[in-house]
């Protein structure tokens, strides 16, 4: 007993407490990573199809969750049952009391489809504009082989839809636009040409809608009979099929197909159904984009501020109180850079280039609202702390004698600072600049002040000139997460999806600070020092 | 002197340009950076602005009893017994035709036009007509010389007796659809005060009927309540009463102070003005209190000169005119500013324009008319109404509330920043109380007793953690955390306790142990051991919570907090919040307190241990009281962290700006309300402002903060190297 008593007057007993406690903050942040990973990733594996039947009729769908017994609550299963179109929701919590055992029949069959989610049943015919071609399984084999041909049909209808199509009304937009000019100028002739033009431009766009009615009739010719498990019946054009998937007939190498598809889909694709479906390859490419503007306008900049502070402003308390304050931006709020962003690039730069440069188009701002540009600004201006003093730290750690050396020698200031300095300060310039990044990246209360939207019509990149779209909104993975898990009226359906830009985003951060710190790591072993 | 070869001449003019460049620009940069914080201060300094009033001018026109100013404020239309309605163009005085149709002339009586140019007219002949002013404009067309007034006159009904003038008036629309409106009106005739209601459109006789009136008081004004159904009367004697005239009855009564002159309405006619003969003034509602509409005194204003003649409300915001003989002034309702006031040399009739930027005032002796224009974009905001209670129109007392919009146009604005500041801090503290025990303990640890190498595989793994995005944080706390704790909060609540009773258990076999074992698997890598005792942490609750919500809370521990406590529990809550935001704010104090702890001089320790402490006595006693200024340091920048943390306040609560210290209902934060309400807030409006107001607040705070800190922090450093 007294050796108790000896270990907590001792001490030893906190030893433990305090290892408790670090425990749990590392179980907490491997145990986030780890879920995160877990859910993102498992989503896009084919669940089995579950059929039960309860007092109410039969269910058939993926298992989602499980809430077991507790205190006044029965014991609950969740069940992804699909066909919003029919049921009105995705998802039925179902008591286990008078559940009947599960049963995976084959024929059970998930249709991923473009609207209303996915629907889950089975397939009971197929026909071509009418006619029945096929029923039961063959009908399913037969869809199957005409899938990949209505999927191209269907991408070449959105191609048109967005490529030539847009090509055609922002030529359209474009000329109205010099017509309005010239309505003020009264010169017939010119207003004859514009409307020529504006002619020949429609007789094209009609040619193109016509073809696109086309393909679309095409699209819609063959079409599935389906049945819900319930009896009920229903007509899809295949058309509309993304992806057939008898997940219960299934081997693991089918499924590991399936599995790859659904994940290049995911990167690859736009989303659909107001971004609970499909892709995010516009929220993927527009941060990527943003971060990249960013840190073309961070570097330069904290790396100037970097190098006047170090090297070329007089030492004293002057230098040592901004070089506190520069530091100190780094703590202050994001959402305070963000209503900067708002007031001073939007309204007030932005509004001030739209009168100057784009007053025809006013009152429809153009640099007057929120756009990659003013995003990347504010997150450049958020992030300049991070690169001064990743900058700041690598030029002091240069040793005295190598600038002497060159001093010596006979070489200006600049030259020593060029030839000597910066090239072995760069490894720090580079990890101040990842971090830099990885801290961009992550931000998204600045940007939703300074444009970025649930869902960007066109990218702020593409090949009508000039080919980068300062002023364009864009998608952010940040903002994705945030829209799609809040702001969507099915947020159980789109969790998935939520978690796995979560997913992508943590990687993107982890990945980037993991180099950084590695940079800063062997650095710092290098050149000695510390932070503290 | 030799010049010098042209290759050196080309460095020396590099270096030199170099050197220009970059300190220009180093400058520049720091010089915007730090203009950031001028720019944010100078969007929020207009709030403060006094406001601006000028004399346009002075005309002259024949005396009116009535004006009526357009929403464009270029022409005002004058009414008088003898000759009917005249139109005059702004600011020029020049006159305007005006169409003669009407009730014949002189006019027996008659109503001044309200804002919305409506007004009451008993012509020569004795019946009562109804105008509703507008100018027809053709489209886009700015001169007013090119308008045509119309008056839309709505003949009515004839009296029994003709009075001596009509007080006030409102027209109650007819309910659904065909509904009939109805007019009701009150008058003083010979007999005293009368009140009579007709349909809109009739054309009948109609008597007046007496207002319920107790004989020792006497009437001198009144004016119908917002529904038309209450009327209030002001009385000589100073008693302001609240009467049901179809029923008869007194429904309520307040003291005034002094004979009561006028009444007005403020934009939304719920708060009455009250104008008393020596120049009292003041607001009252009707407000429910204790389920009784009650008249109740709610706001006061400054003293005017002499006795108050009338009141005109403007119709964007809760300002109002208010005139004697002496002066005429502007006045806010909510915030009680003056935003504008002038001498006058006579009685008069005064008008404002809808808008409020626009001040008349017709002289009746000397039929001048003058013009003030007054600019006066943020009446609603006040430094008291920012940080103080204020008394909201429906309130039942004053009270901090933000609530910047409503549903209607006559909504009044509630911008007391008391509230948000309330949930910062409450947020804030949350997540200190969950993340600075954690945080301050783990970076002991981890510097003093971790082994090398576990110590280099946990750094890395926290700094990564301050790395994770506040989205990725908000998101699994608002969509995971908070269903999961709303199910399981008695478990989650007692798992740090199961956890703390587990490892104190574990504790004194430990001792026991063989010293070669201890040294050879626990020494220094404590920290893995403790994984497995959190699993069974998690069982030990798992099995305790329901145990505990059956047999203390009675099977649900939201009933019983409901019951027991009075504590209602949203989902999205503050436990859920200082979770998520002590996730955020733990790498922060844990970095910084790992390196001000692992820093202390090794000859301290080495002292301490040699007198025979042991590692922990040293760690505690030694170490912890060194590094203080450091983890003190840790403790500010992780603070200034929380309060500005957006994403996840904004993901993890609901939002509402109530001020409640429960841990079971959330909060609004600061920055959360600024990323809620900017996208909708108009350019330079009130709200942007006090938004920027925000903003500027939250960057000096995490400025303070920060500086603080980093002060400490050198100091620190210097102690070091003096030891």
């Amino acid at each position: 007993m007294s050796r108790v008593a000896e270990h907590f007057r001792r001490g030893g007993a906190f030893v433990w407490l305090s290892a408790t406690v670090l425990a749990f903050c590392l179980a907490m942040i491997l145990g986030l990573v780890g879920f995160i990973a877990a859910k993102g990733m498992g989503y896009f594996w084919p669940s089995p199809l579950v059929q039960v039947q309860t007092p109410d009729g039969p269910v058939l769908g993926e298992i989602t969750g499980r809430e077991p017994a507790r205190v006044e609550e029965p014991a609950k299963t969740q069940f992804r049952v699909g066909n919003r179109d029919i049921y009105g929701q995705d998802f039925r919590w179902i008591l286990n009391a008078g559940l009947s055992a599960p049963e995976f029949p084959t024929d059970a069959l998930l249709i991923e489809r473009l609207e209303y989610g996915p629907f889950i049943g089975r397939i009971v015919s197929l026909s071509h504009n009418g006619q029945q071609v096929a029923t039961g399984p063959t009908a399913l084999a037969e869809a199957k082989g005409r899938l990949p041909e209505t999927n191209r049909v269907r991408r070449r209808i959105q191609s048109i839809e967005k490529g030539q199509v847009g090509d055609l009304n922002q030529k359209i937009e474009k000329l109205r636009l010099s017509r309005r000019k010239l309505e003020g100028a009264s010169d017939p002739s010119a207003l004859q040409a514009l409307d020529t033009k504006v002619a020949a431009l429609q007789t094209a766009y009609d040619a193109l809608q016509a073809s696109l009615e086309q393909s679309r009739l095409e699209a819609k010719a063959w079409t599935l009979g389906l049945q819900t498990v319930d009896g009920q019946v229903r007509e899809l054009p295949l058309g509309s099929v993304v992806r057939m998937v008898p997940a219960n007939a299934m081997g693991r190498l089918d499924k590991l197909g399936v599995y790859l598809s659904r994940l290049w889909e995911f990167l690859a694709d736009d989303p659909r159904e107001s971004n609970t479906e499909g892709g995010i390859f516009p929220a993927i490419f527009g941060t990527v984009m943003m971060v990249l503007v960013m840190s073309i306008l961070v570097v330069p900049l904290g790396v100037i501020t970097a190098l006047y502070l170090r090297e070329y402003a007089r030492q004293g308390w002057l230098v040592r109180a901004v070089r506190v304050a520069v530091n100190n931006l780094a703590g202050v709020p994001s959402i305070v850079f963000g209503v900067f962003g708002l007031g001073f690039f939007v309204y007030t730069l932005g509004g001030t280039i739209d009168q100057l440069f784009f007053a025809d188009s006013l009152p429809t701002p153009t640099y007057g609202t929120g756009g990659i540009l003013w995003a990347s600004l504010t997150l450049a201006l958020l992030t300049v702390p991070v690169v001064v003093v990743a900058t700041e730290e690598a030029l002091g750690a240069v040793p005295r004698s190598q600038r002497e050396a060159s001093l010596a020698m006979g070489a200006t200031k600049w030259q020593t600072l060029w030839n000597i300095v910066i090239p072995s300060a760069t490894p720090g310039i580079l990890t101040g600049m990842i971090l830099a990044i990885a801290r961009g990246a992550g931000e998204v209360a600045p940007l939703m002040l300074t444009g970025v939207v649930k869902l960007a019509p066109s990218m702020p990149l593409d090949s009508t000139f000039p080919f980068f779209h300062f002023d364009r909104k864009f998608m952010h993975l940040g903002f994705h997460v945030y829209d799609v898990g809040f702001q969507s009226p099915n947020s159980e359906a789109a969790k998935p999806m939520v978690f796995m830009a979560s997913f992508l985003l943590l990687m993107v951060v982890v990945i980037l600070n993991l180099f950084a710190l590695n940079l800063r790591r062997k650095l710092r072993e290098r050149l000695g020092g510390s932070t503290f | 002197m030799p010049s010098l070869p042209a290759n050196q001449s080309r460095a020396k003019r590099m270096d030199r340009f170099m050197a220009f460049t970059i300190s220009g620009g180093g400058m520049l940069i720091i010089g915007a950076v730090l203009a950031m914080l001028l720019f944010i201060m100078k969007e929020a300094v207009p709030l403060f602005l006094p406001a601006l009033a000028r004399s346009v001018g002075t005309f002259k026109a024949p005396p009116s009893g009535g004006a009526w100013l357009d929403e464009s404020c270029k022409t005002v239309v004058l009414a008088s017994r003898t000759e009917g309605l005249r139109a005059l163009r702004f600011p020029e005085g020049t006159p305007l035709a005006v169409p003669t149709e009407g009730p014949s002339l002189p006019w027996r009586t008659f109503t001044a036009p309200n804002p919305k140019g409506e007004f009451l007219v008993i012509g020569a002949d004795g019946r009562l007509s109804l105008a509703r002013l507008a100018w027809s404009k053709p489209p886009g067309e700015n001169d007013p010389a090119q308008w045509t007034l119309t008056p839309n006159w709505q003949s009515g009904v004839s009296f029994e007796t003709a009075p001596d003038a009509i007080l006030h008036f409102r027209i109650l629309e007819g309910g659904g659809l065909g509904g009939e409106s109805t007019l009701r009106l009150v008058a003083r005739t010979q007999e005293g005060f009368v009140w009579a209601e007709s349909p809109l459109d009739a054309t009948t006789t109609i008597a007046w009927k007496p207002l319920p009136r107790d004989p020792a008081l006497h009437p001198t004004a009144a004016a119908w309540s917002a529904d038309g159904r209450n009327l209030f009367v002001g009385t000589q004697e100073g008693r302001l009463l609240d009467l049901d005239p179809e029923a008869g009855t007194l429904l309520s009564s307040a003291d005034f102070g002094e004979p009561i002159q006028s009444l007005g309405f403020a934009l939304g006619q719920s708060s009455l003005l009250v104008g008393g003969t020596h120049g009292k003034l003041g607001a009252y509602q009707r407000v429910r209190v204790n389920e009784v509409f009650q008249l109740q005194a709610f706001h006061d204003f400054p003293r005017l000169n002499g006795p108050v003649l009338g009141f005109q409300p403007s119709q964007r915001d809760k300002r109002f005119l208010a005139w004697t003989p002496n002066e005429a002034v502007v006045d806010h309702l909510t915030t009680e500013r003056r935003l504008f006031s002038s001498q006058l040399d006579g009685p008069g009739l005064a008008t404002l324009a809808p808008r409020g930027d626009l001040i008349l005032h017709a002289n009746d002796a000397t039929g001048a008319l003058s013009l003030w224009s007054l600019d006066a974009p943020h009446p609603q905001v006040s430094f008291g109404l920012l940080w103080g209670k204020t008394h909201y129109e429906g309130y039942e007392k004053s009270e901090y509330v933000w609530q910047s919009t409503g549903g209607t146009d006559d909504f009044e604005p509630k911008f007391s920043l008391v509230p948000l500041v309330f949930g910062t801090l409450k947020g804030t503290l949350y997540a200190m109380l969950f993340a600075f025990p954690l945080a301050v303990l783990g970076a002991l640890y981890t510097s003093q007793f971790a082994s090398p190498r576990l110590r280099n595989a946990i750094k890395p793994t926290v700094e990564i953690m301050a790395a994770l995005p506040s989205v990725v944080l908000g998101f699994l706390a608002g969509l995971v955390m908070a269903p999961l704790l709303e199910r399981m909060a008695v478990e989650v609540l007692i798992y740090p306790i199961a956890v703390f009773l587990l490892a104190m258990l574990i504790t004194p076999f430990w001792g026991r142990l063989p010293q070669t074992f201890r040294n050879a698997f626990g020494n220094g890598r404590e920290v893995l051991w403790m994984f497995p005792v959190l699993l069974a942490g998690v069982w030990l609750a798992s099995l305790a919570g329901p145990w505990i919500e059956r047999v203390m809370m009675g099977g649900s521990y939201r009933t019983w907090l409901q019951s027991a406590m009075g504590i209602t529990y949203d989902q999205r809550n503050s436990v859920v919040v200082g979770f998520a935001m002590g996730f955020a704010v733990i790498p922060i104090i844990f970095t910084i307190s790992e390196d001000a702890l692992s820093s202390v001089p090794k000859s301290l320790t080495s002292a301490s241990l040699a007198c025979g402490a042991s590692p922990w006595q040293t760690a505690w006693r030694v170490v912890l009281p060194t590094a203080s200024p450091g983890i003190f340091s840790a403790t500010m920048v992780g603070l200034g962290r929380a309060i500005g943390e957006t994403m996840i306040v904004l993901m993890a609560t609901g939002n509402t700006p109530i001020m409640d210290w429960s841990p079971f209902n959330g909060m609004r934060t600061l920055a959360a309300n600024i990323a809620v309400e900017i996208p909708e807030a108009p350019l330079h409006g009130t709200l942007y402002r006090v938004l920027f107001l925000a903003a500027f607040l939250l960057f000096i705070f995490t400025f303070i903060l920060n500086t603080v800190a980093e002060l400490v922090r050198q100091r620190l450093r210097r102690r070091y190297e003096s030891i």
